[in-house]
């Protein structure tokens, strides 16, 4: 039987670039399968190519065996192939089933005519023989992002696509929503669909695929089952040599006290105590790591600690001196260095060059001003030498900060503020949508920081990150330190039982009952930050 | 574009070379757009003229439709010809075989009406551009030069008695009188500026009103205390002769002065460096496009508003100073709408202090061009200023040109209809994706 979809010697070239060189890709009918790469590996190219989007340079796509040449996604819908992009193409104000139909609506009185009803009873069916939980009814504006991701499935569904291409089709979701994919992956492969997604995340990979084809720097690395390679093995084809999981952490003495947080208490932007009553220190040569789902105060605590946010009581003292009435500018002239979660709001001028972005934060300071005047060349010696060291591509300190892919840009963020010579680092997501190569080069580095004797405090949603990164963790729960764990030792039932804001005594951790409890109330909490999301769509609490 | 590479369409690349002007954004290509728009608004207003001119009564046709003998009222190739001609002081000689008119010299007085309105207008489009470029919208312009103009004025008048008269004093009264318009008008700009700040007030409605607070306050301080003895109009005395710009080489009629147009070009030098190349001037343009990663990088929001609101009013009333000691010799009432046009001239350029010269250089010639057309025409001047409007409106939509060229892009080069979609699909979906695409 030929595979559903064949992928024959696809080789794409753009000027300068082979993004794609002779790639073979055999996806059988009614399985799941995974397209993993690091950034800029060729995954999103290659299934542009098989969705009519780019035309190969050579090769051919093969359905069922037969040679297909797509001039446009047109083409490739009319043979059975439905794309769904990382950002929803979806109308806010209209419903569920307006959406689905838009574009091919049933007609009446001789086209002149929408047949609402014939609509709204196509997408109802639809939506039940795949055991879709949408109301037809809602607004797009009304559901929750995972629905509308069924709601663009549903929309390849009714145009009729046998095979679906789903470009990071977790990013955007909560844990608990990614769950729900892969409940719907099931559902849509029983009926004999067939899906391939893309991805750079390994957990995701190994969960959801049946098979698992490995791009790198454009090639086939090779395909595999999923049931038959683990983590460290697809790692090592992702990336092309042996990488370490777990960041390699040495003891490490602690130093003279460099934060100092007492009794603070941060208001969001609605006036809500967002952060209550907060105290712990921080010394330096020490990572003290924040870990808790998402929107639990960590944005307001980070930004109460680096002068972008006013405390509403309590204080901060950073090396000895009290924060209070310190603006934003004091604070990095005294040597924090943050990194935000909101990278394309915060952290860089998205219409800026590298060159420019580079002395955001320094642009007052020697060598890039002098007696008021900036030295451009030295911000471009700068740039570049951070491109070069945390190996940002494109490699161009003249290119726009908005054309750089997400992971890149992030590096770009984590390069300039380590390399302030900080006494202070707060990183908050410091590897979101970073590939893992990049990822290890980032905690290798974090943990130079602290070999350096300086202070980190690390905010992340990767449990896994915090727990190997930290000398300590605490977990935060409404605003409120549930616990100060050891992260060598801890369990992740344990965090997940205090990220979902019960306390951790000595007695339960050993008895029996510790894991029933974990079971009902950790769910979210370990949910919440065991899965490496990336831009979620928690996002908009960052802001709001 | 990219894409069609493997087609090997060489016509493709040459076409790709002549539209690229038309799709990336840089100076030439502001400029032939600006080219563009400008014979695309004459096409358009020729059909105007002709219309208007065949709705009007007259004796004689001025200008006749070849091959038809239909006749019309106004003739449209004059009034572009007077309009363009007139404003450089003809330069081509009207009616005569000869193109270049011998007698010509750029000193003349049509030219330095042209240039004097242009003079004024980089002020105040320096003003609107630099309060653009941080994010804020200065409508009020116009007030803070009606204050200028005032401080200056009042300034050098109470100074004149206590210096000898002659150069030496003329000089200092130009310089302190023009800091004093500087005061005034950054003082009157920096009041919508702490209100935005500190009160979170809208800019463009306080700076609005603060126009008519400006121009009624002054009209009543002038009425009252400061009006010229035995004058008709509601004026101050003329500050001393040897206290304004001197006219050099133009007709003094003109009201222009070579000087103050090269302080003009000075200050889009001075303003341009600010802007690009000190750690203020790139606060204050982060805050202009991106307010949270400028305070992510220490910039104080509030005190870069307030700044930049002072240092637009201080443009502003640069521009007042400029025309009571250059233009008009003394404050009056009828200040023209300098500052409201300003608000254009910053748009056309772009808000960058380069652009400021061009576009306002552009409208010194139209209004140069209009009294021209005003003298020698029968065209009324109702018709002029919708001519004006046609030039302005084109050439402040560069966005509709850059369309065509895209256009004309993919369509021009011969390449098939599929081929035409799958080339310009992928640029469309890359630029939709945004974050986390991959190659």
């Amino acid at each position: 039987m030929n595979p559903a979809v064949h992928l024959d010697g696809i080789t794409k070239r753009f000027p300068g670039v082979v993004a794609n060189d002779d790639v073979d890709l055999a996806v059988e009918r009614g399985s799941v399968h995974a397209l993993l790469g690091e950034n800029g590996a060729g995954k999103t190219t290659l299934m542009n190519v098989l969705y009519g989007l780019y035309r190969p340079t050579e090769g051919t796509v093969r359905l069922d065996g037969e040679a297909k040449s797509f001039d446009s996604p047109r083409d490739a819908i009319d043979a059975g192939i439905g794309m769904i992009h990382q950002h929803f193409m979806l109308v806010d104000p209209m419903t569920v089933w307006e959406n689905v139909v838009l574009g091919n609506e049933p007609k009446t009185w001789g086209g002149l005519r929408v047949d609402r009803e014939a609509a709204r009873e196509a997408v109802v069916e639809l939506s039940e023989r795949y055991g879709f939980d949408v109301d037809p009814d809602a607004t797009i504006a009304e559901i929750s992002v995972g629905e509308q991701q069924r709601v663009e499935i549903l929309k390849a569904l009714y145009r009729g696509a046998d095979v679906l291409i789903m470009d990071e089709p977790t990013a955007v979701l909560t844990p608990q929503e990614v769950e729900e994919l892969y409940g719907v992956f099931e559902e849509l492969t029983e009926q004999g669909k067939t899906i391939i997604f893309i991805s750079h995340k390994l957990g995701e990979a190994l969960s959801a695929a049946d098979d698992i084809t490995v791009l790198r720097d454009g090639v086939n690395v090779g395909t595999v089952a999923a049931d038959g390679v683990t983590r460290e093995e697809l790692a090592e084809m992702m990336v092309g040599r042996e990488v370490l999981m777990e960041p390699a952490t040495s003891p490490q003495e602690a130093g003279e006290r460099v934060l100092e947080v007492t009794g603070l208490s941060v208001e969001d932007d609605r006036g809500v105590e967002a952060v209550s009553d907060l105290s712990f220190e921080l010394r330096g040569g020490e990572i003290l790591g924040v870990a808790g789902v998402d929107g639990n105060g960590q944005s307001q605590l980070v930004e109460a600690i680096t002068g972008l946010r006013e405390a509403a009581s309590g204080e901060v003292r950073y090396r000895g001196e009290s924060m209070r009435g310190k603006s934003r500018r004091d604070r990095i002239d005294r040597g924090m260095a943050f990194i935000p979660e909101d990278r394309q709001e915060r952290g860089l001028v998205m219409s800026y060059d590298l060159t420019e972005n580079g002395i955001l934060g320094s642009q007052h300071d020697p060598p890039f001003a002098r007696v008021g005047r900036l030295d451009w060349g030295a911000a471009r010696d700068h740039a570049e030498s951070v491109i070069e060291q945390y190996d940002v591509r494109p490699p161009d300190a003249e290119a726009e900060a908005e054309s750089l892919s997400g992971g890149n840009q992030q590096k770009f963020i984590v390069g300039r503020e380590f390399e302030r010579d900080p006494e202070l680092v707060v990183a908050t997501h410091p590897t979101r949508g970073v590939d893992i190569g990049s990822t290890e080069f980032l905690h290798d580095r974090l943990l130079d920081l602290r070999a350096e004797g300086k202070a980190v405090l690390l905010v992340s949603s990767k449990l896994d990150e915090v727990q190997g990164l930290s000398d300590r963790l605490a977990v935060i729960h409404e605003g409120e330190f549930t616990g100060v764990v050891d992260p060598a030792t801890v369990t992740e039932e344990e965090i997940g039982l205090l990220m979902a804001g019960e306390s951790l005594d000595d007695d339960s951790v050993e008895g029996a009952a510790l894991h029933d409890a974990a079971d009902d109330g950790a769910d979210a909490g370990i949910g919440g930050v065991g899965a490496d999301d990336e831009e979620r769509a928690g996002d908009e609490e960052v802001d709001a | 574009m990219s894409d069609s590479d493997s087609e090997g369409g060489r016509g493709e690349s040459v076409l790709a070379r002549v539209v690229a002007p038309f799709v990336d954004r840089s100076v030439a290509e502001r400029l032939l757009i600006s080219v563009a728009a400008i014979l695309l608004s004459i096409v358009v207003g020729f059909a105007l003229v002709l219309v208007s001119g065949r709705i009007a009564d007259c004796s004689t046709a001025a200008w006749t439709l070849p091959f038809t003998g239909i006749g019309f009222c106004y003739d449209p190739v004059e009034v572009y010809v007077v309009l363009f001609n007139g404003a450089l002081g003809y330069p081509f000689a009207v009616g005569d075989p000869g193109l270049f008119n011998p007698e010509w010299t750029p000193f003349n007085l049509s030219f330095g009406l042209t240039l004097s309105e242009t003079t004024l207008l980089i002020f105040t489009g320096l003003s609107v551009a630099v309060a653009f470029r941080a994010g804020l919208f200065n409508i009020g312009t116009q007030g803070q030069l009606v204050v200028g103009a005032l401080s200056t004025a009042l300034t050098v008048l109470a100074l004149a008695p206590l210096l000898p008269a002659g150069p030496v004093a003329g000089v200092v009264l130009i310089v302190v009188g023009t800091a004093a318009g500087a005061v005034g008008g950054g003082l009157w700009g920096a009041i919508p500026g702490a209100l935005k700040a500190y009160a979170d007030a809208n800019e463009v409605i306080t700076t609005i009103m603060l126009n008519f607070v400006a121009a009624n306050v002054a009209y009543v301080l002038v009425l009252e205390v400061f009006r010229a003895e035995g004058s008709s109009v509601v004026a101050t005395r003329y500050v001393p002769e040897y206290a304004q710009f001197r006219p050099w080489l133009f007709p003094a009629s003109s009201d222009f002065a070579l000087l103050a147009l090269l302080g003009g070009i000075a200050f889009i030098g001075a303003l341009y460096y600010f802007v690009e190349h000190t750690p203020l001037g790139y606060d204050l343009r982060t805050s202009g496009v991106q307010a949270a990663a400028a305070e992510y990088g220490g910039v104080n929001a509030k005190l870069t508003t307030v700044r930049a609101m002072t240092l637009s009013g201080a443009l502003g009333g640069i521009g007042g100073s400029v025309w009571v000691l250059m233009s008009e010799g003394r404050w009056m009432a009828s200040i023209p709408d300098l500052g409201f046009d300003g608000i254009t001239v910053s748009i056309l350029a772009g808000n960058n202090p380069l652009g400021v010269l061009p576009a306002a250089f552009l409208f010194g010639v139209l209004k140069g061009g209009a009294l021209e057309i005003g003298f020698r025409t029968d065209v009324p001047t109702e018709l002029v200023a919708v001519l004006r409007g046609l030039i302005i409106l084109f050439v402040a939509m560069p966005e509709f040109f850059r369309m065509i060229g895209r256009y004309t892009g993919v369509t021009g080069g011969g390449l098939g209809g599929a081929d035409t979609v799958s080339t310009t699909e992928p640029d469309e979906t890359a630029g939709g994706d945004g974050g986390e695409t991959d190659a």
